[in-house]
């Protein structure tokens, strides 16, 4: 087993998460919708804005978010605060568990604004230079990870109807939840009969763009029960960074995630089969499909049998993405998921409530160059 | 392609990449060996990511390879490809080591497959500006 230093085990913990309406939010900035669910967080939590003296902001693809628009908006002063460039929850989570544990804040609030469809953000491109991919037409996330299944077909022989498996469960969950942008039924038929994106990926294999925002309210262990709600306790986290990117063999596969879920686990002290609902941040369905593998969950291969056998669906051994995803609720960069995770871990979760849920894993990715994971359980 | 300002383009004046450019323009498949080490680095870098030496030497190579994966763009994602949909991205395993993006010739009565054995062709998207494309091995 792989040996974790000193894991995170139990010593920060959510406690409020909060959202704006999913959507559009035309008249409104992404820093506004960051503000909008930092007060919604900040109720969930049960505390004033003078009790969080951490701040963890998530930069936009059109550069809005920074600490220090966000802080001013807010009007706080804190002990800490910073900016994540990529700052899908996951790594946003650790950093502020880290400024916990450190003692350098003992309550993080954590926020996330985007105004990307009425801004008409172009997310196409990537943040940086890239002369040799999207001169050729390789823009959008929609192509590499195209160029992914389409690898995973030859070297597993996977089916479009078992990658549409993904897409079909994930809108099954979205339409328990109201929050859920995408809430029209969606058969695999419906799948299969939609048109190519990029071939073989089709529309409901790619996240939408939408407008929102997201927060999340972290204090440390031995505040966790000083709150209204249950906390999520974080069991676990880990990442990785695979900066030399196509330097590596097989890059758009994402090997390198494997040490990732080997050290998320070992931190935790949890085995695969104690996870009860697990969240695989989807910009596309490939993700989901690469996960499940490289997370172990399946073997090598094993992805698209087990997704086709609705395993991952309402009812299903291991439910994913139990909020619809990105590919169904909102393209929130895994921040809705982990309000998710939270309040499936609580009991909240109404019609699509995983029955008895006690641990939570959260996945998530910087594209082709980072992974993170946090392991999340309840109390009791 | 669509109007010019709307291309996407490389900058091919960057001192550190610019002679795969020229070479492209040449009609030539330019890869960039670190003398050290003789790593090829791709993309071109000042500092070789495998051994950190600086000195370095350009190659012509036959850019010949095998598709590593393909994907066909039915939609066009972004308005500088408008007029050029549907067309197909291939990551091409060069016999020289790197991973290249490149698009994929179109070819009569041929499916593009994994493992096809692709030659560099040459496109003059401006007069400044030649990109590597690929078409299979007849």
């Amino acid at each position: 087993m792989t040996e974790v230093a000193t894991p995170v085990g139990g010593r920060a913990a959510i406690v409020g998460v909060g959202e704006t309406r999913q959507g559009e939010h035309p008249g409104l900035t992404g820093d506004d919708l960051a503000v909008d669910a930092a007060k919604a967080a900040l109720a969930d939590a049960g505390i004033d804005k003078d009790e969080v003296d951490g701040l963890v902001t998530c930069l936009t693809l059109d550069g809005q978010g920074t600490d220090l628009a966000i802080g001013r908006l807010l009007g706080l002063n804190p002990a800490y605060s910073a900016t994540l460039t990529y700052g899908t929850c996951n790594f946003s989570i650790h950093l502020a568990a880290m400024a916990i544990m450190s003692g350098m804040a003992r309550t993080v609030l954590l926020t996330y604004g985007a105004n990307q469809r009425t801004g008409r953000v172009d997310v196409t491109r990537g943040p940086a230079r890239a002369d040799f991919t999207e001169p050729h037409g390789l823009v959008h996330i929609a192509g590499p990870a195209a160029l992914a299944f389409r690898r995973h077909q030859h070297l597993y022989g996977t089916t479009e109807e078992q990658l549409g498996s993904i897409a079909v469960a994930q809108r099954a969950f979205a339409r328990m939840n109201p929050l859920a942008i995408f809430r029209g039924p969606l058969a695999l038929e419906d799948y299969l009969a939609a048109p190519y994106l990029v071939a073989p990926l089709r529309r409901p294999d790619v996240t939408m763009i939408s407008d929102g925002g997201v927060a999340i309210v972290m204090t440390a262990g031995d505040r966790a029960h000083d709150h209204p709600n249950a906390p999520a306790r974080l069991l676990g986290m880990a990442q990785t960074a695979s900066l030399r990117e196509s330097q590596n063999p097989d890059n758009y596969l994402r090997p390198w995630l494997r040490p990732v879920a080997d050290r998320v686990f070992a931190a935790a002290g949890v085995e695969r089969v104690d996870v009860d609902v697990a969240f695989f941040q989807d910009p596309t369905s490939v993700w989901v499909l690469q996960m499940l593998e490289h997370y172990g969950f399946c073997g090598p291969g094993e992805a698209g049998p087990f997704v086709a056998e609705g395993r991952t669906g309402p009812g299903g051994q291991l439910p994913v993405n139990t909020n619809g995803g990105q590919l169904s609720e909102s393209y929130m960069w895994g921040w809705l998921h982990v309000c998710e995770a939270v309040r499936q871990l609580r009991g909240d979760c109404g019609p699509r409530q995983v029955p008895g849920a006690r641990v939570a894993l959260h996945a998530s990715t910087g594209a082709f160059f980072k992974g993170a994971a946090t392991i999340l359980g309840r109390d009791d | 392609m669509s109007g010019r300002e709307a291309l996407v383009l490389p900058l091919v004046d960057d001192p550190v990449t610019a002679p795969f450019w020229t070479g492209a323009r040449e009609r030539r498949v330019a890869l960039q060996r670190c003398l050290r080490c003789a790593y090829v680095r791709w993309p071109p870098a000042r500092v070789c990511p495998e051994c950190l030496a600086e000195e370095t030497r350009w190659e012509t190579v036959q850019g010949r390879g095998t598709i590593w994966s393909f994907a066909v763009y039915v939609r066009a994602l972004h308005p500088a490809f408008a007029d050029d949909v549907p067309y197909t991205v291939a990551a091409v395993e060069l016999d020289a080591g790197p991973l290249m993006i490149g698009r994929l010739d179109e070819a009569p009565s041929w499916e593009p497959a994994i493992g096809d054995r692709v030659e560099p062709a040459f496109e003059d998207v401006t007069p400044d500006v030649t990109l590597v494309r690929f078409r299979v091995i007849a």
